[in-house]
């Protein structure tokens, strides 16, 4: 049961195309577990071809050439419709099956299976895999919790947007499920847990703060300001 | 007003659609041609840093692909319209983010069809109704609702950017969008 919504913003910019790639995957991940969102995306969807449909129509400074389309067409193909090409490859033979069960724009990305993901491990139960995206402003990771695990907890500078691909967590605030969208803003102190029964494996995006540093120090830098309040107190 | 499509009736293009799928019917195609090509185009000359030669190269894009994929088409799904403007508006994204190049190319798709595919579909009367209710909640919009609606859906602005080109605060974008969508019963917000 998914009970964290991608508010109206994060559904309206991904509708008309002018959310992030890191932002956009998060809120596609999210469709893909629930019906609800899926719905409002089509209504939104709706919206924007009503607009469409009310544009003043603009002709070719040509004029429309039908027959230069048609010849363009049948240079590309025999003229044969196919029925669509994006369904039949949108699944992806995977091996590592918690891949196959993720939305196919992850499956995608992960094909190659989770374990060839360059993870990097950050105590006994926690390890993530950041994902290059090019995006410059944010950061896109997998995080992996072993079941029973606790983050320290950490404070973000900038916005963080979680997805559950799989397992469960829970903090002060709430226990998430998976598909769950939980967005936490900058300062927002938590302290997230793995249930006991099985690993946690989310979706993050995390806006990346204004000073750049590399990669690998970025990812730590939460968790080493925990470190370093602990030993000063 | 032109024949929109989308009554809750017949739905002409979609008809039209079919027959391509099915049949390779030309005439079908130029109809459609006819009508949707200089939407298209008008949606793509509001392309921000969009100009003539890309939104005539990108209208015969488009077109191709819905003579390509008629066959996906289901009108259980979506009307006509909203089969083809979804096109036009994938074709956008992919576009932008192959002329900015700073992104990883994905599939555009893929964010979009995996959803559809899924269980849950919308029941097609439902759907029917809803698409008069916003036709009719449209035109009765203030014009400070209508405007950021248009900017964003039209000339895919995100919020962030809306803001900053009215000189607005996110806050009060976010508010006038979803006044608009309340008006327009698409609940997004519980």
């Amino acid at each position: 049961m998914v009970s964290f919504h991608p508010d109206s913003r994060f559904l309206t910019d991904f509708t008309t195309g002018s959310l992030p790639l890191s932002e956009a995957l998060c809120v596609s991940a999210h469709l893909y577990y629930c019906g609800k969102c899926r719905a409002r995306v089509q209504q939104l969807t709706d919206v924007g071809s009503h607009l469409f449909n009310q544009l003043a129509p603009e002709t070719a400074e040509s004029g429309d050439d039908f027959e230069t389309l048609m010849q363009r067409i049948e240079q590309n193909d025999a003229g044969e419709p196919v029925s669509d090409d994006l369904a039949t490859s949108s699944r992806v033979s995977v091996s590592d099956p918690l891949v196959g069960r993720m939305p196919s724009v992850l499956g995608k990305l992960f094909q190659q299976g989770l374990d060839s993901l360059q993870w990097v491990q950050l105590g006994r139960s926690l390890r993530i895999a950041p994902v290059d995206l090019g995006d410059e402003r944010r950061e896109t990771a997998l995080y992996d919790i072993r079941a029973g695990g606790r983050m320290p907890e950490h404070e973000h500078r900038g916005e963080e947007i979680t997805v559950l691909l799989k397992g469960s967590f829970s903090d002060r605030d709430g226990k998430y499920s998976r598909g769950d969208f939980v967005v936490r803003n900058a300062g927002e102190a938590h302290q997230p847990t793995a249930t006991q029964d099985t690993d946690c494996v989310c979706l993050i995006s995390l806006e990346r703060p204004v000073k750049a540093r590399a990669l690998f120090y970025r990812l730590l830098e939460p968790l080493v300001q925990y470190r370093l309040s602990r030993f000063s107190n | 007003m032109q024949e929109t499509g989308i009554e809750a009736g017949a739905d002409p293009w979609a008809q039209c659609l079919e027959q391509i799928a099915e049949h390779r019917d030309r005439a079908a195609f130029r109809k459609v041609f006819e009508h949707f090509a200089p939407l298209i185009r008008a949606f793509l000359l509001k392309t921000p840093g969009g100009n003539w030669t890309q939104a005539e190269e990108i209208t015969q894009e488009v077109m191709i692909k819905v003579w390509r994929k008629s066959g996906s088409f289901n009108r259980g799904k979506a009307s006509a319209t909203t089969w083809i403007y979804t096109i036009a508006r994938n074709t956008r994204i992919d576009f932008i983010r192959r002329r900015d190049r700073k992104e990883r190319r994905v599939a555009i798709e893929d964010m979009w069809h995996e959803a559809e595919a899924s269980e849950e579909p919308l029941v097609d009367l439902q759907q029917k109704r809803a698409e008069a209710r916003i036709r009719a909640a449209l035109a009765e919009l203030p014009d400070e609702q209508a405007q950021v609606l248009f900017k964003a859906f039209m000339e895919g602005k995100s919020h962030n950017e809306v803001a900053e080109e009215l000189g607005l605060p996110l806050g009060t974008v976010k508010s006038r969008i979803r006044l608009a969508l309340g008006k327009l019963q698409v609940m997004i917000d519980r």
